[in-house]
């Protein structure tokens, strides 16, 4: 009967559950069987009242252990891997507006798969030949040999390593399982060629190459970074128009290249950097060839008159020239056997206004001598011109920096920036400190916050880049740059057209081969960009007036770069305003020169 | 009894235990199936944004420099905006508007709305909620055009309700009205504005031809205006009045003009503002 009783009944109730049994059988043993039997049933009770109590606090822990789990432990679903699926296997590469230059883009390529159609059936519906002849109507640029002979081999391999959508839709409509479309993470430049020298391309490795891919190929491919993209200083419509304009002037002249440079004068930022002829970076498979060559940071050239500018500002800067009145004789001055002479005779004396507005080699000459080839030498170091480019891209060219002491020849062929050679770009620092006050700063591809810009170091005084700010605006509105004149923006500039050096030192023989350079800022008032165009051999036109000289086929360029970007770089065109050359003004005779 | 009470009890117990599990449990399921749906959403979420991704990227290269340049090269045409059509501020816009002058031609006015239909169509009248009269657009009109006309008020003269000005108004008068504002204009020492606005309406019976809708509206969008362009003038004169001596009668004038720049610009290309100047012009 005991054992009936209800396993987990309170002790409380057991004395009467148990109480007839016990008083019937009266005698010592069944009450100690009795006992021991109540304290078995009490021990069996309390141990399954045990099991009961544990299965409730174990549940009642799980079910609290499984909440808490859910609210504090567990966070919303694993974002993880879907996340993952969002950051890219290479950061983006954006301009400084945040327009997309590169990035990771699922594109599709053209894979034959010979084993589509089972692994003993015909690779191909139909023959080979129809299908190459097919897909070469789709992409004309392909060979049709090329294609008919991976086509007939049968072995698995890419056709195209890039499809767009829509030809894509073409292949698919011919019908040919064994034409597969896999998607794959590429590179792609949006942009096409734009800013091709700057941003270089990615390998089949899936390492950058050439421009700033190379540069940052560790940050890109950095999993803790590559969700960022990286912000150059480049800004894609100042690029597109500098390229634009660029090989306009490039067509107009049958130029052999050409280079143009946009350059914030207070930061050092890079806001175009254009080479042409350029290349497609979408095509890293064809980008090894001579245009991968940078001609802005990489190519050196003499680059002539532009340089004058650097030569007045060290004489102004040095004391050396101390009145603008002070009249020097143009007539062609030999030094050491060599005879140094203009475009064209000036009449019998110049002024410094007058100097750089007819571009005179023999005034500049004259005050680089007065100077000295020591002062001017320091100055061009001063300016960098005796380094590499400080730019982040690997392509930089080593200047043609005359060694040692110069002598006086030197020093006056230098003086028009003869005997010398650098890159466009170490130009475009060299006026950026030219018209900022006199501070030199490195350039850069990244962008700079402008209240963090570096801080350089003071090459010409303030008053100096003040006086040069004036000449420079003189050249345009009197001188050989009236072509670069944009309208309200307040150019100011300098026109460079030297003989290019012929093969193996044999001296400037070929007059006809040039570099036409126009190194100019805006606006002039307040100097914010500097912006240079040069072009490689251009030649003498019906559309340059039949000249060759870079009043004639760079300033235009010039021009129109700053009529285009000025207002998207945030300079208001205004016709009220100018900086003020009234006391250089009556220094000036009319006339025209180069 | 007991028996029944104690099992009873116990099966409760038993039956609270199963219910907490299959409750874990539930819940466990409904956790599941919740963080199963997250997981679909988020896989979804990312596709969306690659395919965003996707099309973005198709438009960024369809759209690029060189394609933009080839069809504005070979479509559009445009060019860079030279130095003359930028405008600094409002007082440069507001040179461009031309004076008018004696004799000037009639403004040309575009093809609308018959006038005299528009007069003729009776709108219905708004009824003042306090007076049960009707309240027409004039006497708006010309509660405004006595708040901004450059007037000093007398103070002592109590300003009489709009709606008794306008009560014998109609769309007809209100050229006379407005026009007869400018004269307040010019002489606004003598006589207040709204004293002089009761006046035009007074004289409304003497002849005068109906007025067209279109010039009511001009002039009270040029009375508002004024009141903004009013400030700048009277600071310093503008550039295109900076010649000569901008006389305190005629500073109205100049503010009218300068306001009546942004109608002509905006609205269908009548010289709006011209034509109320010319009202002021015959009623004087």
């Amino acid at each position: 009967m005991n054992a009936t009783s209800p396993p987990g009944a309170p002790n409380a109730s057991r004395p009467s559950a148990i109480g007839p049994s016990a008083i019937s059988g009266a005698t010592a043993t069944g009450r100690l069987y009795l006992a021991n039997l109540r304290q078995r049933s009490l021990q069996t009770a309390r141990k399954r009242l045990m099991w009961v109590v544990v299965g409730f606090v174990f549940f009642t822990l799980t079910a609290f252990v499984r909440i808490g789990q859910l609210g504090f432990v567990s966070q919303t679903p694993d974002h993880g891997a879907a996340a993952d699926a969002l950051v890219p296997p290479r950061a983006e590469i954006t301009d400084r507006n945040g327009v997309p230059l590169a990035r990771a883009f699922p594109a599709y390529s053209l894979w034959f798969n010979p084993k589509a159609l089972g692994p003993k059936g015909q690779p191909l519906v139909k023959t080979p030949e129809e299908v190459a002849r097919a897909l070469v109507q789709i992409f004309p640029d392909e060979d049709y040999a090329d294609l008919f002979a991976k086509l007939k081999a049968g072995k698995p391999t890419y056709l195209r390593r890039r499809v767009l959508p829509e030809e894509a839709n073409k292949i698919f409509a011919l019908g040919e399982p064994a034409l597969e479309f896999p998607r794959e993470t590429q590179r792609f430049y949006p942009q096409g060629s734009l800013a091709a020298h700057v941003l270089g391309y990615v390998d089949e490795e899936g390492h950058g190459k050439l421009g700033m891919e190379e540069v940052l190929d560790a940050r890109l491919i950095d999993p803790a970074h590559r969700a960022e993209p990286v912000a150059l200083s480049i800004d894609a419509r100042a690029q597109g128009a500098m390229e634009d304009e660029l090989s306009r002037g490039m067509l107009e002249t049958h130029a052999k290249g050409a280079a143009g440079i946009i350059l914030d004068v207070d930061t050092g930022e890079v806001i175009a950097l254009a080479s042409l002829p350029s290349f497609d970076p979408n095509r890293g498979d064809l980008a090894r060839n001579a245009l991968v060559f940078n001609r802005a940071s990489n190519q050196v050239y003499e680059l002539g008159s532009t340089f004058k500018p650097f030569t007045i500002a060290s004489a102004i800067d040095a004391g050396v020239v101390t009145d603008m009145a002070v009249r020097y004789p143009a007539t062609p001055l030999k030094i050491d056997g060599f005879t140094i002479h203009d475009s064209h005779a000036f009449g019998a004396s110049l002024n410094v206004p007058e100097a750089l507005i007819h571009s005179s080699n023999i005034v500049t000459a004259q005050v680089a001598d007065k100077l000295g080839g020591q002062r001017l030498r320091d100055t061009m170091i001063a300016l960098g011109m005796n380094a590499r480019p400080t730019i982040e891209l690997p392509a930089k060219g080593f200047p043609i920096w005359p060694k040692g002491e110069w002598p006086r020849l030197r020093t006056m062929t230098v003086s028009y920036g003869h005997g010398i050679a650098v890159t466009p770009l170490h130009l475009a620092a060299g006026y950026a400190a030219l018209v900022n006050g006199g501070i030199w700063r490195p350039t850069t591809l990244f962008k700079v916050d402008p209240a963090h810009a570096p801080e350089g170091r003071r090459v010409f005084q303030a008053s100096t880049s003040a006086r040069i700010r004036q000449l420079l605006r003189l050249i345009v509105v009197d001188g050989t740059g009236k072509k670069a004149d944009a309208s309200g923006f307040r150019v100011g500039g300098k026109t460079g057209s030297a003989e290019k050096a012929g093969s193996h030192g044999s001296g400037y023989r070929n007059k006809t081969a040039i570099i036409a350079t126009f190194a100019a800022a805006f606006p002039m008032d307040r100097p914010r960009y500097v912006v240079i165009a040069m072009l490689d051999e251009p030649q003498a036109t019906q559309l340059t007036s039949g000249q060759r000289t870079a009043a004639w086929n760079t300033a235009p360029v010039v021009s129109r770069v700053i009529a285009r970007t000025g207002p998207l770089l945030g300079v208001v065109p205004d016709g009220r305003r100018d900086v003020d050359v009234s006391d250089l003004t009556p220094l000036v005779a009319n006339g025209d020169g180069e | 009894m007991m028996v029944t009470a104690r099992r009873l009890r116990s099966i409760g117990w038993m039956a609270t235990l199963v219910v907490c599990v299959a409750l874990v449990m539930v819940l466990a399921f409904r956790v599941n199936a919740l963080r199963s749906q997250v997981h679909q959403s988020d896989a979804k979420i990312v596709a969306l944004k690659q395919e965003t991704m996707y099309l973005e990227t198709e438009f960024e290269t369809r759209a690029n420099q060189q394609q933009l340049k080839n069809w504005n090269d070979v479509e559009f045409g445009y060019v860079a905006p030279v130095a003359t059509q930028y405008l600094d501020n409002e007082r440069e816009l507001a040179s461009y508007a031309k004076p008018v002058e004696a004799g000037a031609p009639a403004p040309i006015r575009v093809a609308s709305a018959d006038d005299a239909v528009v007069a003729a169509a009776a709108f219905p009248a708004m009824v003042s909620p306090l007076t049960g009269r009707p309240v027409s657009e004039a006497s708006d009109a010309v509660d405004h055009v006595a708040v901004t006309a450059p007037v000093a008020h007398d103070d002592s003269d109590a300003p009489r309700p709009a709606h008794k000005v306008a009560a014998a108004s109609g769309l007809a008068g209100l050229g006379d009205r407005l026009a007869t504002v400018h004269h307040a204009a010019r002489d606004s020492a003598k006589t207040p504005a709204h004293k002089v606005a009761a006046k035009g309406l007074a004289a409304k019976d003497k002849g005068s031809k109906a007025r067209d809708a279109k010039a009511l509206a001009a002039k009270k969008a040029a009375g508002q205006k004024v009141k903004s362009a009013r400030a700048p003038v009277e600071k310093s004169p503008s550039r295109a009045f900076a010649g000569r001596a901008v006389r305190p009668k005629d500073r109205f004038a100049s503010a009218d003009r300068t306001s009546a720049v942004g109608h002509r610009h905006a609205g269908n290309g009548t010289p709006l503002i011209k034509l109320a100047l010319k009202d002021a012009k015959t009623v004087k």
